[in-house]
Parts: C-alpha cells; sequence; structure tokens
C-alpha cells in the first residue's frame, strides 16, 4: 500500500504542468542522444591501422627491417622467436595512395599515412605465427617476403625461400578460390623484398626472381607427386583436390608469378638493402615506395 | 674476463650490449636455435641457474624474463672459469627490469634509450668480478659474516697430512699451504671443493721443474681455439685470476715460498681430462676431490672427518647373519628411511597452509571460491603454480592415456607450466582452455620440423647434374616394427615416380628375410612393368655376411662407376638392415661400422606406435650409434634423418609415440605407416596428430 503510494505520487507529479518537471523532460530529451553516441562511438573511436605483414625464411633480416622502419635506424638484432609489431609512418619524401590525385608541388599540410608492421619468426619450427596471423588479420594490406639474396645463390637457401614462398601463395591462392561468399576477398598483393643487396655475393634483382620462380616450379610439381598427407580423410574439399593445390596455372610446366595475378595476389620484386656496407645508410626507398602505394 | 653481454627481447632485438672482444652473432643465434627454439638443452624451470651452453670457442651463460619477455646473454671464453656471471645475471635482470618497467610495459616496443645502463653495468661488473675463482653458494654471499680462516701458518700444521690428497706424497714435511690465489678476499667455507679453486699443494720435491707458470719475461701466445697448449692455457687462466705480486713458479727458488708465506702462488691445478682426449681446464663445478677440504675451524673435525672416512657403516648397507654372511639391506628399508627423513619437511609446509585456512573462516573462503570460479568463468585471473597444479595433472594423465612416454609428457607439462606461471588468462577463457592451447602450441612446435623433407627433390638433385650419384637410403630399428615392409612402400612409391630402385637385402641374419624381399621386389616389379613406371631389382647375397660390406658392394654395384664411363644403374638403393634389441651393444655397435662403410643419405628408424615408454630409449639408443669417423654424430649431430611410425591404423586416437620420439632425440616423424597394402604410406600433417593428441 505504501509503495503504491509513492509511486503515485511520483506520477502525479511527472505528468503535472510543474515547472520542474518540465524541466527534467527537457534535459533527458536532449541529454540521451548525445550520451547514446558518445557511448557508442567511443568503442568505434579507434579506426583499424592498415597493416603488412613481414615473412620470411630464417636470417632474412625481417626483423632489422622492422626496426629500421619503425625507428629509423636498424638495431642489431637475433633470431626471433615470438612475432613483434611496430607502428610506423611513410616518410615525408614517398606518396602514398591516398595523395595519388594531389599535385607534386601541393605544399598543404598532410599528415603522412601510419600503418602496422608485423614481423614473424622466420625458424620453421615457427611458421604458425605467420600462418595464423595471415588467415586471421583483418585489416592486411599486404606481404612482404624478406629474401636473403646471398643466400638465394646456393642450393639450400634457394630451396628453402622457394618453399616458404610456395607455401604462402598457395595459402592466398586458395583463400581466393575458395571463398565462401561471392564477393571476392580483398586482395592482398605480395613483396618480394630482395634483401642484403650490399652483399658481395648477392644476386640482382632479376636473377633472384628467376631463381624463385624456377624452383617454385619443382617444388609444386614435387608436391603434387608426392605422398598424400595424414590428415586426409579429415576436411573432405581441400585434401585430395589436384588441381586446387597447384599454384598458378594448372598444368603449366613453368611458372611465374604473373600466374599468380589470376588469383589476385600480384606479386613484385624489389631490392634494396637494410644495412649499408660500413657506415652506409640502407637503401630501401622502393620498398616504401610500394607501401605508399599499397595502403 | 666477459667477451661480451647483450640483453635482447624475444622477438629478436638487441635492447642492450657491451662488447669487450668481438663475439660473431652466430654464436648467440646458435644459443637461441638450440635451447629456446629446438630444445636441445636443459632449461631450469624454477628460474635459477642455467646450465651453461657452448659453442665453438664460447661459454654462453643465460636467463630470461618471462613476463617482459627479456633474455639476457653473457659470453666468455670457455678457457676461463668464471663464477660470478650467475650472479651479474640476476643482478643485471633485477635491474634491469626495475630501471625500465614502465618502457617495457609498452606495446610495440621495437626500441629502449638504454645509454644510462653502461653505468650500472660497469659498477655491478666491477663489484661481481672479483677475479677470484671463489665458488659461488648464495647470492648474498659478499654480505655474509667471513667464516673462519686458518691463517696459514696454522695450515702448515697437523691437519694438512690428512689433507694431502691424490697426489703421491712421499715427503709431506715442507709446508704446504692452502691458500688461493687471492689472499684478501674472503673466502667461503667450502665443505666441497672444487678443482679450480682450491689449489692442490704439491709437494716441491716430487715435482719436475716444469714451472707451473712461465716466468713474466717469456711471452706466452693467447690462447688459440681448442687446442691451446696445456701451458698457455693455465697461464691464460692463472693469468686472469693472479692480481697480487707476480710469482715464480714454485719450483723455482723455494726460499721464495717460504719466505712470502704463500701469498700468491700460483698453483698446480688437477689435470682432468675430457672426452675429446684433452687436458680440460675445468669449467664445471664438479667435485672429483672428496678428501677432507681446505682450511677448516679447528684441527680437532679434520680428525673426526678423517674417523668418519674410516666408520663407513656397514650396518648401513647390510646385515650379518646369525651364519656371519653379510646381506644386503632391502631396498625397502632405505626407501623408507628417505621418506621418514622427508616427512618433517613437508609435514611443516603443509602446516602453514592450513592454518592460513582455517583463520579465513567459512565466509571468506566461500567468497573467494566464488570470485575464483567467477575469475576462471571470465578470464583475467593471474595463473599461479597453485592454479595451475591440478589442471596440469590432469593434463598429464591425459597425455599419458594418449600413449605419450612418461618422461615427455612430464616434461611438457613442465615446460607449459612455465610458460603459464603469472601470466593473466585471456578474457572469457578458463584455466583449462588456456592450458589446452598452451599445450596445443608446445605440441604443434615439438612435432614441426625445422625443415620439412621432400624425398622427391632431394633424390632428383642428387641423380642429376654432375657429380651424379644414386641416393642411398637405410631403414634400421627393433625387430618386428615393420622395416621390410615399409621399405617395400617406399620403393612403391618411388616406383610410381619412374626411377629406378634397387633394394639390398643387408638383413643376413633373419631366415626368411632375404626370401621376404624377394617376394616384394617381384611383386613391385610385375606392378610397375604392367602400369610402365619404374623399375626395380634385389640385390642379395644370402645369409651370415657381414651387412656393412655388402652394402657398400651393392652401392658401388648401383653406380656402376668402373668400366670406362658407366652409367648409373640405379637412381635409389634401399638398404634393409637386420632387426636388433636397441640394449644389445655388440649389434648397435655394428650399426656404426654400416653407417660408415654404407654412408647413406638418409637414415630412417621404424618404430610402432604401438609401442609405450621403450619408445623413447629405443629411439636414444640408435640415434647415438651413427656417428662419421671423425666422431661425431652425422646430421648435425642428431644421428638419424627421421622416423617412420608404423602401424598407425592400429592405435586410432592414441598415437603418442609420435611425441616421445621426437621429443626423445630431436628427429622429425617423415612418414606414417597406415595399412598393410603398398599404398598406405602418408606424412605427417601436423594439425591431424596435434588434434587427435588433444581429443
Amino acid at each position: 500500500m505504501a509503495n503504491s503510494g509513492a509511486l503515485d505520487q511520483w506520477m502525479t507529479w511527472a505528468f503535472s504542468p510543474t515547472i520542474s518537471a518540465v524541466l527534467v523532460a527537457f534535459l533527458i530529451t536532449l541529454l540521451s542522444p548525445v550520451v547514446l553516441h558518445y557511448y557508442l562511438y567511443r568503442k568505434s573511436a579507434s579506426k583499424e591501422l592498415p597493416s603488412f605483414l613481414l615473412l620470411g625464411p630464417l636470417g632474412a633480416g625481417k626483423t632489422s627491417l622492422l626496426t629500421l622502419f619503425a625507428n629509423g635506424t636498424a638495431s642489431s638484432t637475433h633470431t626471433s622467436q615470438e612475432p613483434q609489431s611496430a607502428v610506423c609512418q611513410l616518410p615525408l619524401s614517398i606518396r602514398s595512395s591516398e595523395d595519388q590525385y594531389r599535385s607534386e608541388n601541393d605544399t598543404s599540410a598532410r599528415s603522412q599515412p601510419k600503418f602496422l608492421l608485423l614481423d614473424t619468426p622466420g625458424h620453421g619450427k615457427l611458421r604458425r605465427h605467420a600462418q595464423s596471423s595471415l588467415t586471421t588479420a583483418s585489416a592486411l594490406k599486404g606481404l612482404i617476403f624478406v629474401v636473403d639474396s646471398a643466400a638465394v645463390s646456393s642450393a639450400s637457401g634457394l630451396t628453402e625461400a622457394a618453399e616458404y614462398l610456395h607455401e604462402v601463395l598457395l595459402l592466398l591462392q586458395k583463400r581466393h578460390t575458395q571463398g565462401k561468399t561471392s564477393k571476392d576477398p580483398q586482395a592482398i598483393p605480395v613483396l618480394v623484398a630482395a634483401n642484403k643487396q650490399d652483399v658481395f655475393t648477392s644476386l640482382p634483382v632479376g636473377l633472384v626472381k628467376s631463381k624463385l620462380e624456377g624452383e617454385i616450379a619443382k617444388v609444386r610439381q614435387t608436391r603434387s607427386k608426392g605422398l598424400l598427407d595424414s590428415g586426409i580423410g579429415m576436411e573432405d574439399e581441400s585434401g585430395a583436390d589436384e588441381e586446387g593445390n597447384w599454384l598458378g596455372e594448372y598444368g603449366a610446366k613453368e611458372f611465374r608469378f604473373t600466374q599468380m595475378e589470376e588469383h589476385g595476389v600480384e606479386v613484385t620484386t624489389v631490392g634494396g638493402n637494410v644495412r649499408g656496407e660500413g657506415e652506409e645508410k640502407g637503401f630501401v626507398s622502393d620498398w616504401w615506395s610500394w607501401i605508399g602505394e599499397n595502403i | 674476463m666477459l667477451d661480451g653481454f647483450e640483453i635482447l627481447t624475444t622477438s629478436g632485438i638487441v635492447l642492450w650490449r657491451k662488447q669487450y672482444a668481438p663475439v660473431s652473432s652466430n654464436v648467440i643465434n646458435s644459443l637461441i636455435n638450440d635451447v629456446f627454439i629446438e630444445d636441445r638443452g636443459q632449461k631450469n624451470t624454477d628460474g635459477g641457474s642455467n646450465p651453461p651452453y657452448r659453442k665453438d670457442k664460447y661459454t654462453l651463460r643465460w636467463t630470461s624474463a618471462k613476463d617482459v619477455g627479456l633474455i639476457f646473454v653473457a659470453v666468455y671464453q670457455s678457457l676461463l672459469h668464471l663464477s660470478w656471471v650467475d650472479n651479474l645475471l640476476t643482478a643485471v635482470r633485477a635491474l634491469f627490469t626495475k630501471q625500465y618497467a614502465t618502457e617495457l610495459k609498452k606495446p610495440h616496443l621495437t626500441k629502449l634509450n638504454t645509454s644510462d645502463f653502461d653505468h650500472t653495468f660497469d659498477a655491478l661488473v666491477r663489484k661481481l668480478d672479483t677475479g677470484s675463482t671463489r665458488r659461488q653458494s648464495e647470492p648474498d654471499s659478499d654480505a655474509a659474516a667471513p667464516t673462519q680462516l686458518t691463517p696459514p701458518s696454522s695450515s702448515a700444521s697437523v691437519g694438512e697430512a690428512a689433507e694431502d690428497d691424490d697426489l703421491p706424497p712421499p715427503m709431506p714435511t715442507a709446508p704446504q699451504f692452502k691458500k688461493p690465489a687471492i689472499p684478501q678476499r674472503q673466502q667461503q667455507d667450502d665443505d666441497t671443493t672444487s678443482t679450480d679453486i682450491t689449489p692442490v699443494p704439491t709437494p716441491d720435491t716430487s715435482r719436475p721443474t716444469t714451472p707451473s707458470q712461465p716466468p713474466s719475461h717469456i711471452l706466452t701466445g693467447k690462447a688459440g681455439p681448442g687446442k691451446a697448449s696445456r701451458r698457455a692455457r693455465k697461464a691464460n687462466a692463472s693469468s686472469a685470476f693472479n692480481t697480487s705480486a707476480p710469482v715464480s713458479s714454485r719450483d723455482e727458488g723455494p726460499a721464495n715460498r717460504k719466505g712470502k708465506g704463500g701469498k700468491g702462488s700460483s698453483v698446480k691445478q688437477k689435470r682432468r681430462w675430457d672426452a675429446d682426449g684433452f687436458a680440460a681446464d675445468g669449467e664445471d663445478d664438479t667435485v672429483l676431490d672428496y678428501s677432507a677440504p681446505a682450511g677448516t675451524n679447528d684441527t680437532g673435525t679434520t680428525e673426526e672427518r678423517d674417523l668418519d672416512i674410516n666408520n663407513i657403516n656397514a650396518d648401513r648397507m647390510g646385515s650379518r647373519t646369525g651364519k656371519g654372511q653379510f646381506i644386503l639391506k632391502d631396498l625397502d628399508d632405505e626407501v623408507d628411511a628417505i621418506l621418514a627423513s622427508s616427512k618433517p619437511t613437508t609435514a611443516s609446509s603443509a602446516t602453514p597452509s592450513t592454518t592460513s585456512d582455517s583463520s579465513a573462516g567459512l565466509l571468506g573462503s566461500a567468497s573467494s571460491r566464488i570470485t575464483g570460479l567467477f575469475r576462471n568463468v571470465v578470464g583475467g585471473k593471474t595463473l599461479s603454480k597453485q592454479d595451475l597444479q591440478q589442471p596440469l595433472q590432469q593434463m598429464q594423465t591425459h597425455l599419458l592415456e594418449k600413449n605419450v612416454a612418461r618422461e615427455a609428457a612430464e616434461r611438457l607439462c613442465t615446460s607449459v607450466e612455465t610458460d603459464l606461471l603469472d601470466q593473466k588468462t585471456a578474457s572469457f577463457t578458463s584455466i583449462d582452455k588456456t592450458i589446452r592451447e598452451s599445450m596445443s602450441k608446445a605440441l604443434t612446435r615439438i612435432l614441426t620440423p625445422t625443415s620439412s623433407l621432400d624425398l622427391l627433390r632431394n633424390i632428383t638433385s642428387t641423380t642429376e647434374g654432375a657429380g651424379r650419384r644414386p641416393y642411398v637410403i637405410s631403414i634400421v630399428g627393433v625387430n618386428g616394427v615393420g622395416k621390410s615392409t615399409s621399405l617395400s612402400k617406399i620403393a612403391y612409391f618411388l616406383l610410381q615416380n619412374q626411377f629406378r630402385v634397387l633394394v639390398v637385402a643387408a638383413d643376413t641374419f633373419r631366415s626368411g628375410a632375404v626370401e621376404q624381399l624377394g617376394v616384394h621386389v617381384s611383386r613391385l616389379s610385375e606392378l610397375s612393368r604392367r602400369e610402365n613406371v619404374g623399375t626395380i631389382e634385389l640385390y642379395e647375397k644370402g645369409y651370415g655376411k657381414d651387412a656393412a660390406t655388402l652394402a657398400r658392394d651393392a652401392v658401388t654395384h648401383a653406380t656402376n662407376a668402373g668400366k670406362g664411363g658407366g652409367e648409373m644403374l640405379f637412381d635409389v638403393v634401399l638398404i634393409d638392415t637386420a632387426g636388433r634389441r636397441h640394449n644389445d651393444t655388440r649389434l648397435m655397435s655394428s650399426l656404426t661400422k654400416f653407417g660408415q662403410l654404407a654412408n647413406p643419405d638418409k637414415i630412417f628408424m621404424v618404430g610402432e606406435a604401438l609401442v609405450g615408454t621403450d619408445s623413447v630409449a629405443q629411439a636414444r639408443n640408435f640415434a647415438k650409434e651413427f656417428v662419421d669417423t671423425k666422431g661425431k654424430l652425422r646430421n648435425n649431430g642428431i644421428g638419424m634423418d627421421g622416423f617412420i611410425i608404423s602401424k598407425c591404423d592400429t592405435v586410432g586416437d592414441m598415437v603418442g609415440t609420435l611425441v616421445s620420439m621426437v621429443h626423445a632425440t630431436g628427429i622429425p616423424v617423415v612418414f606414417l605407416g597406415v595399412g598393410q597394402h603398398y599404398g598406405d604410406l602418408r606424412g605427417l600433417n601436423v594439425g591431424w596428430a596435434v588434434d587427435k593428441l588433444m581429443r
């Protein structure tokens, strides 16, 4: 009884034409959308940075590249065990894709875009970090596959780099061909960065490209003839699918990076070096421009 | 002293480095590779001192701070024995994490301004680097009150005669002093001595006149890698420690010695031989000298200790029967004694916990349990040892049920525990789920090979191009695991890929082995003839012959190098060997000869999936037999090239043998046998295996 009495009283006051009731109603109608707006948009206020993934065989120079891009100078590094990420900003001299309609003489202030660079370990046992980042990273704008140009001249280094690159490209191809929706997933371009061009025994960029292509052709051939996996019964679709497991053009004898374009994967090969000889600075501007185009 | 000290993150970026001498970076890279990634060394789980890692001529000592993801490494030459490095590592770890705590917590850390750490480090080194070879016991030993030291004069008294140890003591009359090289520093009263620390007195007359330390006017060359002469290494070692007045050798000038009364003499260190046959200037602290120690408290105790030696209780080892026969005591009694002595300690450790529980009261315990449950569901809980204990026990039992060997399961669980200790669980994951995730990551890492084997690529690159020769594969294993069957499956696979295969029956012991292979070869040749793929033949010489020479002859036959430019007759040579028990040393040693004569490109060991804990011992014993002529294990010090796990279709989900064998040796699993037909050979899919194990 007492409860209903208090409620009654309150309701009477709320519907009465007193100044205080009107004022309260006025404040509520004005403030509640504002509060709602702040609550909703606070969550999504942080726009996700575009990210680039660094991959490559052991000792290619991925972690040094990360430190160079993030800090401006390359620190000394050792074998990585864990992935590492860093926020980098395009240097002022590089034009990004956002600026494609600006004139070059435009001197108005513009802030260079920032991006997130993800470094992964290159050791054979730790490759799963890279694979999980590939499949789960949402705003992935591009892949940078770093290769040691000097190691590629030896057979074992070439095989290691080619096998890893084959695996990565196959993953991208499958992602493209086996998309569940009719809309294609966003294409991820790949940059094959031929690092350590300053070393005496390094191969020129064109030779690195053709060697990698030749080796990938051999790898895909032996993979197709090789033994079946023990996990065959697990997923029926991707297991015994011969065509699905063949990189590039099915049945072609040679492999070229241009064959990947039909799957939406654009591969470019660019050279550079993270560290210069002695006190020289490294030469990485071509890589910056590629990032700028694809950001 | 130290050659270098580095602080690096787990993602490989060097945050701070100090180099006294140039150290190439591949030394630390191989430390990371072998110890952290491939788990070849042993890691101490309690965060205490880790065993040193050796590479080339360097020794590396390291410690890690897991919460901030840092590794601290100290590098020094193996010839030196620096006992203070562990203290240095602990101190640096504590100071560095404290000084840069805020910066280390930031995400995306790639650079740290560590210039002011240089002073701290230098001060630390100056403080800890006493230059003595003092044995480190507790980290605060510096602060401990100096224990009773016997002044040199008294050491020349009674007790010495008894402490004179291994040397043939013809004349112990000469005063012998036990002073170590640096008299000013305080010295621990050690009960145990290390051969490097306590200088061994030598009666001067018994030694020839070779100086143990060359006089200072003779230049000594710097110790080269490895085989430096013993004299040069001693010079290096003692020169690092002798900071007091330059001394002449003990054999020269006995008057000197008596006069100085033991101030900073050079000492003759005990010679110890290491595995390579070189006199090792010892690194480890193992005690070899069990005689009574130097500088004890008073002479009375030394005498007692002498008596102790005589008093080894006969009745502790057994008892005499009525007839006077000595019967050894049963093992049970000993175990009981040990348990009885440890019980008080466990009782005392148990009581504090119970008292704390009871004091919390009913309401307090209920609410803490509810919040614990809540935290378990929601996540964000910091994991303590107690939280992890019960779920880890369940996880270990689960692994044991999947036929993983006990040793491997225990090590896996301890590594998961070390990883997860003091970490926070992610949101909405319970402890169980966190442990499962961590365990599947650890299993994936173990089972993933460093470089996957592409057999067809390897064969084509060996059989084509310059210097072509046949590719030799040999199969070993214990009795009855399926070597001949696996070999014929591999032969079928190679035949389908158009190779010419030679099967060698090097099992000359078991009756019917040659005929068995003959049947396989005839079937396979019929199959290959019908499908018009490669060719296969059998090479056999009957029973009773030596397997190693037979294999070598077979390889020469396949190569067909003689007779004026003969073409290679076969692309692949598959050698079958006799099954042997891994604890039969005679048969196992014949494998070494086989490995050296036949010189195979790949050696695969077959293990059956049904075997239990024996798999670990089998794998280890087989792996260590394959050394090359220089005594180094082939294939980069691992031994074999791969495992073939046969009979996988019989075990269903319980594929734990995969994990045990890989864990014991670090050799990857290459093939799986899944049936009794020729086509039942598969490669290993790591995701499939981990999924089966965690199901």
